[in-house]
């Protein structure tokens, strides 16, 4: 009668194993969730390449294909900005920040990007601004933004490659 | 009454108001059970200190009733807002996006600041150790709308009298409608090459302590038409990886008739003729920081007495700058041609700058060189900066003691024509705010 709750508890250890490894075979390690980059769900926009998100995210590319201004929605420091940092612009904070100063100067940034606190805060931002984008984790994402595929490439996807350190909730 | 009239909204308020709200009625209560205690007590006879206590009861339900109206009014979603749970995604989206209106409760100004202060002194025959003020830079933009943005830099900045003056350097509206195409109106830098558009009237954004002397400003005794007023085009040519870019300016140019007239032409052009500039430039993907260009720069120039002289311009560089590697290369060649004269007065001139970064430090150096021919037309009788040939290199080391603020330390030493090589060594304290 003893042994029972030994071979339940290594029956359901043997489950959680199960379902963990196909997350783990997609090249998501279990302490990393995606960063999802997302939009207004009225911008036309459905991919972007690597190099474009970077061009966006620098400033560099100021309008979407439809027109519209883009207005470009961080997060306050944290995990989330970490990733973008280190996965888009590939750059320190100091450095970002002298880009855009160097950037609004010379004229060839046309605004500098907006800093929100929470995720809720961002898809709120971009739920109202029809040119703006910005990064949420995918367990954030809901149906008030939409998102952009990366390199052809949905979060879900095991190739994805924008992955931000698992938060302790 | 007033109690009921509180309950009674009580019942309408939403779970959570409803628990800060039967919170206070509770305590509320509490309060007016003691309370009636004491009126039992002394039944008929209110003193004054229960009426102040009746008093004061009062006010307390009018600012909760006050408090549970501005919590109700918080709560309810506007028309704007978007849903504030994940699980509750908006019912339908916007089909038109309301025409963008200008908020006039709040300003449209964003304001960066830009100074530094220097202490410099070198072996040139009447020159002093000198602390020094630089220019004191109000760099001011406002996002106008979605397509428009206005861009101004107010430099307050001491003369060689030591008078403080102010100049609008730049004062520019641009019109963004795409990548393709923003056209700006106003005083401008020109795009001539890329010193000169990549860095203004800020030395804590540079590398080093100034300006290459090539690049110097007019009023500094600069040769090159650094400012001009009049409109300019720029934007991305469609070419995939290779990142091509235009710029093309028409302005007054720069002011010829006369040694004391201002450089630049803020106002009234002396001519009719104006100054025409066109820039190329690539900044391709595969090298990250690489920006190669071209520009050429034509102005007719009248001066007084004088025939006219055709000014043409042409500059050509590479650059590569990164966070924490800078390398700049650029020449050009000034030409001047007097009308019907058969000679023809060409200056050269070219920098280099190599700097790399190693934690907050950053040692630099820099290589530059012109060379006017004595009798040209221009710099010494119009311009009044007899430049000559001057040449020679600086040495530097920049300390980032925090994110605004920049320690640099320069040594330069210049060979000019026909006068002793010039050794100098300038402190700056370069910053923004």
């Amino acid at each position: 009668m003893q042994r029972a709750p030994r071979v339940l508890s290594l029956l359901a250890l043997a489950v959680l194993t199960f379902l963990t490894l196909p997350s783990l075979a997609q090249g998501q390690t279990a302490s990393e969730e995606s960063l999802a980059i997302t939009v207004n769900q009225s911008n036309p926009v459905e991919n972007l390449s690597s190099a474009e998100l970077r061009k966006i995210f620098l400033g560099e590319k100021s309008h979407w294909t439809n027109g519209r201004r883009i207005t470009l929605v961080m997060m306050d420091p944290g995990p989330e900005r970490k990733t973008v940092l280190r996965d888009i612009y590939r750059m320190n904070e100091n450095d970002l920040n002298n880009h855009f100063i160097h950037g609004l100067f010379t004229g060839e940034v046309f605004v500098s990007p907006k800093t929100l606190a929470t995720p809720v805060e961002v898809r709120k931002f971009i739920f109202n601004v029809p040119g703006a984008i910005g990064y949420v984790r995918a367990g954030d994402v809901d149906a008030s933004v939409k998102v952009v595929r990366i390199d052809g490439r949905l979060p879900d996807d095991k190739e994805y490659k924008l992955r931000v350190q698992r938060s302790g909730k | 009454m007033k109690l009921q009239k509180f309950l009674t909204v009580q019942i309408l308020l939403a779970p959570e108001l409803k628990m800060i709200a039967a919170r206070s009625v509770s305590l509320l209560l509490a309060i007016l059970v003691s309370a009636a205690g004491l009126f039992a007590q002394q039944a008929g006879n209110p003193t004054n200190a229960e009426k102040q206590t009746i008093q004061m009861l009062m006010e307390r339900i009018d600012r909760l009733e006050a408090r549970v109206a501005q919590l109700e009014g918080a709560k309810r979603p506007t028309a704007s807002e978007a849903p504030a749970q994940a699980s509750s995604p908006p019912e339908s989206m916007p089909s038109t996006v309301e025409p963008e209106r200008m908020d006039l409760s709040k300003t449209l100004l964003h304001i960066r600041g830009f100074g530094d202060v220097t202490y410099h002194g070198d072996t040139r025959k009447g020159d002093t150790t000198s602390f020094s003020l630089g220019q004191l830079n109000l760099f001011v933009t406002s996002d106008v709308s979605e397509k428009f943005k206005f861009l101004s830099e107010i430099v307050f900045e001491a003369g060689t009298d030591n008078a403080v003056g102010v100049d609008v350097e730049r004062l520019l509206l641009q019109y963004a409608p795409n990548d393709y195409f923003n056209l700006s109106a106003g005083r401008y830098h020109t795009a001539i090459g890329y010193y000169n558009t990549a860095y203004h009237h800020s030395t804590w954004l540079q590398t080093a302590t100034g300006r290459p002397f090539l690049f110097e400003f007019e009023d500094k005794g600069g040769i090159l038409p650094i400012h001009n007023v009049g409109v300019s085009a720029s934007g991305l040519i469609p070419s995939g990886s290779l990142g091509l870019h235009y710029v093309a300016e028409a302005g007054n140019g720069r002011a010829s008739s006369s040694s004391r007239a201002e450089a630049v032409q803020n106002l009234v052009d002396e001519n009719n003729l104006k100054a025409f500039n066109l820039a190329l430039f690539a900044r391709p993907e595969k090298i990250r920081g690489l920006q190669v260009g071209f520009s050429g720069y034509r102005d007719v120039l009248t001066p007084l007495n004088q025939a006219r002289i055709g000014e043409t311009i042409f500059d050509a560089y590479g650059v590569i700058v990164r966070p924490n590697f800078e390398w700049l290369n650029e020449a050009l060649v000034i030409r001047h041609a007097p009308q019907g004269a058969s000679r023809i007065f060409h200056t050269p001139g070219f920098y280099s700058q190599i700097s790399k970064r190693f934690g907050s430090y950053r040692p630099y150096f820099r290589y530059q060189y012109v060379n006017a021919p004595d009798n040209d037309p221009i710099f010494g009788p119009v311009y009044n900066t007899p430049i000559g040939l001057r040449h020679g290199p600086s040495a530097g080391l920049r300390y980032d003691a925090s994110e605004s603020v920049a320690v640099k330390l320069q040594y330069d030493y210049t060979l000019v024509r026909h006068q002793q090589a010039i050794n100098g060594l300038a402190l700056q304290l370069g910053f923004t705010f």
